[in-house]
């Protein structure tokens, strides 16, 4: 029973992360799991320091665990299922012998908790680098799902001679995009590391580190079913060598009510049939005390402060807006959204394009797995805005496609020492033809007509800057000049506010037919002699003669 | 079985064939006529209407196509743009030529093209998925990956030696261009052979390696559509390639055998940038003339005009 329905919020989880792509639907709430998550609820609303509606639905763990207990862990985490079903794939037949440092070790979670906490109230997203929720969609986003799509793909290799042997059309073509992103790596070892810790214990992570778990622990006792062991007992000790989390006290019949997540795996393997978990409302005396001393209660303190320091003084953030670093369009202004963002790379999975990509140092430590946009390897599409309907915190804003257009997120800048055309004389205009916003034109320049962007009119979606032809860094970069980050109110109004304008206009084509320099076309004609009767006329479009 | 085959003489056969002529000829006079006299087809009205007219006119579809053959149609669907941006194929139109490929016996028709925006927003924006559904046999794809092209020589090539393209293309189908009439920020306009820079993996080189207009002389030497069908219902003078920019309604369909009479045609149809222009002006289509493609003085050509 327990498994089925870990295997099914496994299974939910893992639907809604498939889901969370462009086209999701309004009324899906792609990021539900993260949502719920008070954990990164409440570091969100701490070190933003504001009530951050999405985060609200955490109430419903908060309001349910009091009810029942530490059901989340057994049931819903799918971190807790990811690391159960691992257990029985590896770890199942391997003999583990029981921590000896036991006791201590348990209070490493509530000290994490208390890092988290106090480094979240000095401003400090942290809980990102070890809550479940955040870590899992992390590694499904970097690793799960480009190797899913490899997979995917492969089998279609492999299968491509027989689906055109038996004619099916649209099977032999398929093929799905794939997407790539940076530390993957990174984030398969600390996925790695946290199952293999299994080896020395069952869910090693659960008892000992998380500290989501750690705060659920302290809402634990409250709740209402409660092990109760009944005089059927024989002391033979099954239930405690069974007992995924240790939960069984020396005394077989008592139990650590903050570590019991009701999974009831004891009363399963109990051969008296001693064990049941009714409902009461008594709440665990000296079973159910945490307690990790005042002394590591003060160095954890010491410790969240010291990180939120190390974190948030620096060169990085007091200097936040003179490094070159795209965030999505619709990220609120830097220094909130670094406090809000919870790191869970949701955003980057759903991203249609592949452009959002994860942070490593590029604005310290307080920035590891932000979302960038990485224009030279895709561009930001304006028929997408997904990045901001799945965000949990909002950290980038929810908006319709029209708001999402007026996001500017940087201008186009040409590299004239490198572009083909204004430095090499060249028949290059892709920059141009791609352009959504015709904010590239050309103008006439020692009588050839060159690239020229109009910044009032480049949004820095990046599709130049992606598609220039010109090897290694593009000859066209957005740079984050002329970025529009509002935490509230219309882009759409801010936009028009700095006469910004991202619109079909055909105006400035009709301008370079005005000003047309061609006196290269005119030097051609005199080299092509095979159409004399042609006189060149003044004011040409390119192309034509 | 063998001496049971069917003979005829020589007698029955003119017979037949006379009969058969008598036949086509009262029931579609401009069959004949369009086969043996005319380069173009131009056909005014509405995407659908004029479209099945031109290809009635042209001698219908089954002149190029025999039972149980494959079709590539090639429409541009390179932006995700809607339709009235004119940046892509009227929908229609690629579905009306798609149908009547299938009612003439295609054994399938793909309707194929390598976007330059992402494929299933160019697919789904212009419609063209959409529009072409329900047709049995019709398959449309954006193919966006290097294993689905392979290497050809260009033996006529000046600038291009060799080039890759749509595997498709390799087993001798039905090609059929179906472009859309619009402006072109390098090449001036982007008509039928401009369109065919839609059956190959490179595209970037073109721009940045060679001379664009004579690398796309080069590649109509290579590829030939048996039939062009120009959809000038809607023309996007400037702007061009991918919009937005201005649109204009010529509301034509231009069909015709011949790729470089379609095209200079086109050219003519309406003004882009805002100047009149004839196809010769157009650097790309004359370089494909001087290849002895086709035919680029309108003047000289025998059109056929209908309104529907």
């Amino acid at each position: 029973m327990r498994t089925f329905i870990q295997a099914l919020s496994l299974l939910l989880f893992s639907t809604l992360f498939v889901f969370a792509t462009y086209k999701l639907p309004d009324w899906l709430p792609a990021d539900i799991y993260l949502r719920l998550d008070p954990l990164l609820g409440m570091n969100a609303v701490f070190a933003a320091r504001e009530i951050i509606s999405r985060a609200l639905w955490s109430l419903i763990i908060i309001g349910t665990t009091l009810v029942i207990g530490r059901f989340f862990c057994a049931y819903v985490c799918p971190m807790g299922a990811s690391i159960d079903f691992l257990d029985l794939l590896f770890f199942q037949k391997k003999k583990r012998q029981g921590m000896k440092l036991e006791t201590s070790l348990r209070k490493v979670k509530y000290f994490l908790l208390i890092i988290f906490i106090t480094a979240a109230l000095t401003g400090l997203s942290l809980a990102f680098l070890m809550d479940p929720m955040a870590l899992l969609t992390r590694f499904y986003t970097f690793f799960i799902y480009p190797l899913a799509i490899t997979l995917i793909n492969l089998i279609l290799d492999l299968l491509r001679p027989l689906f055109q042997a038996l004619g099916w059309v649209n099977l032999s073509h398929l093929h799905y995009f794939q997407s790539v992103y940076y530390m993957s790596a990174i984030t398969l070892l600390i996925f790695g590391g946290i199952i293999l810790l299994n080896r020395l214990v069952p869910r090693f992570w659960c008892r000992y580190l998380c500290p989501l778990g750690a705060f659920l622990s302290f809402l634990s006792p409250l709740g209402l079913f409660k092990r109760r062991v009944s005089q059927e007992c024989n002391e033979c000790l099954k239930c405690q060598k069974n007992c995924p989390m240790g939960a069984i006290a020396e005394d077989p019949k008592a139990t650590h009510l903050p570590e019991c997540i009701q999974c009831r795996t004891c009363a399963k393997v109990c051969p008296q049939n001693a064990i049941t978990f009714p409902a009461s409302l008594f709440l665990g005396g000296e079973y159910s005390e945490i307690n990790f001393s005042r002394r590591g209660f003060v160095y954890s303190l010491a410790g969240g402060l010291t990180v939120g320091f190390l974190a948030t003084q620096n060169p990085f953030t007091l200097k936040q807006s003179k490094f070159q670093l795209i965030r999505p369009p619709g990220a609120i202004p830097e220094p909130e959204f670094l406090r809000t963002c919870i790191r869970c790379g949701e955003c980057m999975k759903s991203c249609l394009t592949n452009t959002l990509q994860p942070c490593l140092w590029e604005s310290g430590f307080s920035g590891l797995w932000t979302p960038k946009m990485d224009l030279r390897l895709s561009p930001c599409d304006q028929n997408c805005n997904v990045c901001g309907k799945v965000c949990p915190t909002q950290a980038i804003r929810s908006l319709s496609l029209d708001e999402k257009t007026h996001a500017k997120v940087g201008t186009a800048v040409l590299r004239k020492e490198m572009c083909l055309v204004w430095a090499q004389n060249k028949l290059c205009l892709i920059c141009d033809e791609i352009c959504p916003y015709n904010a590239i034109v050309f103008r006439p320049v020692e009588g050839y007509r060159r690239p020229v962007v109009i910044a009032s009119k480049c949004n820095g979606c990046g599709f130049c800057e992606e598609r220039c032809p010109v090897k290694g860094e593009s000859a066209i970069v957005v740079v984050l000049d002329g970025e529009i980050r509002l935490k509230e109110g219309s882009y759409m109004k801010e936009a028009k506010k700095l006469q910004l304008e991202f619109k079909p206009d055909p105006g400035d084509d009709k301008y370079i037919l005005e000003e047309s320099g061609f006196k290269i076309e005119e030097k051609k004609k005199g080299e092509e002699k095979t159409i004399p009767e042609e006189k060149p006329q003044p004011k040409k479009p390119k192309g034509f003669l | 079985m063998r001496e049971h085959r069917r003979t005829m003489t020589r007698r029955q056969f003119l017979k037949t064939a006379a009969a058969g002529m008598a036949l086509g000829m009262t029931a579609r006079p401009e069959f004949l006529d369009a086969r043996d006299e005319y380069d173009l087809v131009v056909i005014s009205g509405e995407p659908a209407a004029a479209t099945k007219k031109a290809l009635e006119a042209i001698g219908g579809i089954s002149r190029f196509l025999k039972k149980g053959q494959r079709v590539i149609l090639k429409p541009n669907m390179s932006f995700s743009r809607t339709p009235e941006f004119g940046a892509t194929t009227h929908p229609l139109v690629v579905a009306t030529v798609a149908q009547a490929c299938i009612d003439a016996g295609a054994q399938q028709v793909l309707i194929l093209d390598h976007t330059l925006h992402r494929a299933e927003l160019s697919l789904e924006r212009t419609g063209i998925r959409e529009a072409c559904k329900n047709i049995p046999g019709a398959h449309v794809l954006a193919l966006q990956e290097r294993k689905f092209f392979q290497e050809i020589k260009i033996p006529q090539g000046k600038v291009l030696e060799r080039v890759e393209v749509m595997k498709e293309l390799l087993d001798k189908p039905v090609l059929i261009n179906i472009p859309v009439a619009k402006s072109h920020s390098a090449t001036g306009v982007s008509l039928g052979i401009k369109g065919l820079m839609g059956l190959i993996w490179d595209r970037e080189s073109f721009h940045s390696r060679y001379n664009m207009n004579q690398a796309l002389a080069d590649l109509a030497t290579v590829i030939k559509p048996q039939l062009t069908i120009l959809d000038a219902t809607r023309a996007l003078t400037s702007g061009g390639p991918g919009g937005p920019g201005e649109v204009k309604k010529p509301n034509l369909v231009i069909a015709g055998v011949d790729p470089v009479a379609v095209d200079s045609y086109g050219v003519s149809v309406v003004p882009w940038y805002g100047q009149n222009f004839k196809g010769r002006q157009v650097e790309h289509l004359l370089a494909a003339y001087q290849r002895g493609l086709g035919k680029i003085d309108i003047d000289q050509l025998k059109i056929f005009k209908e309104r529907v």
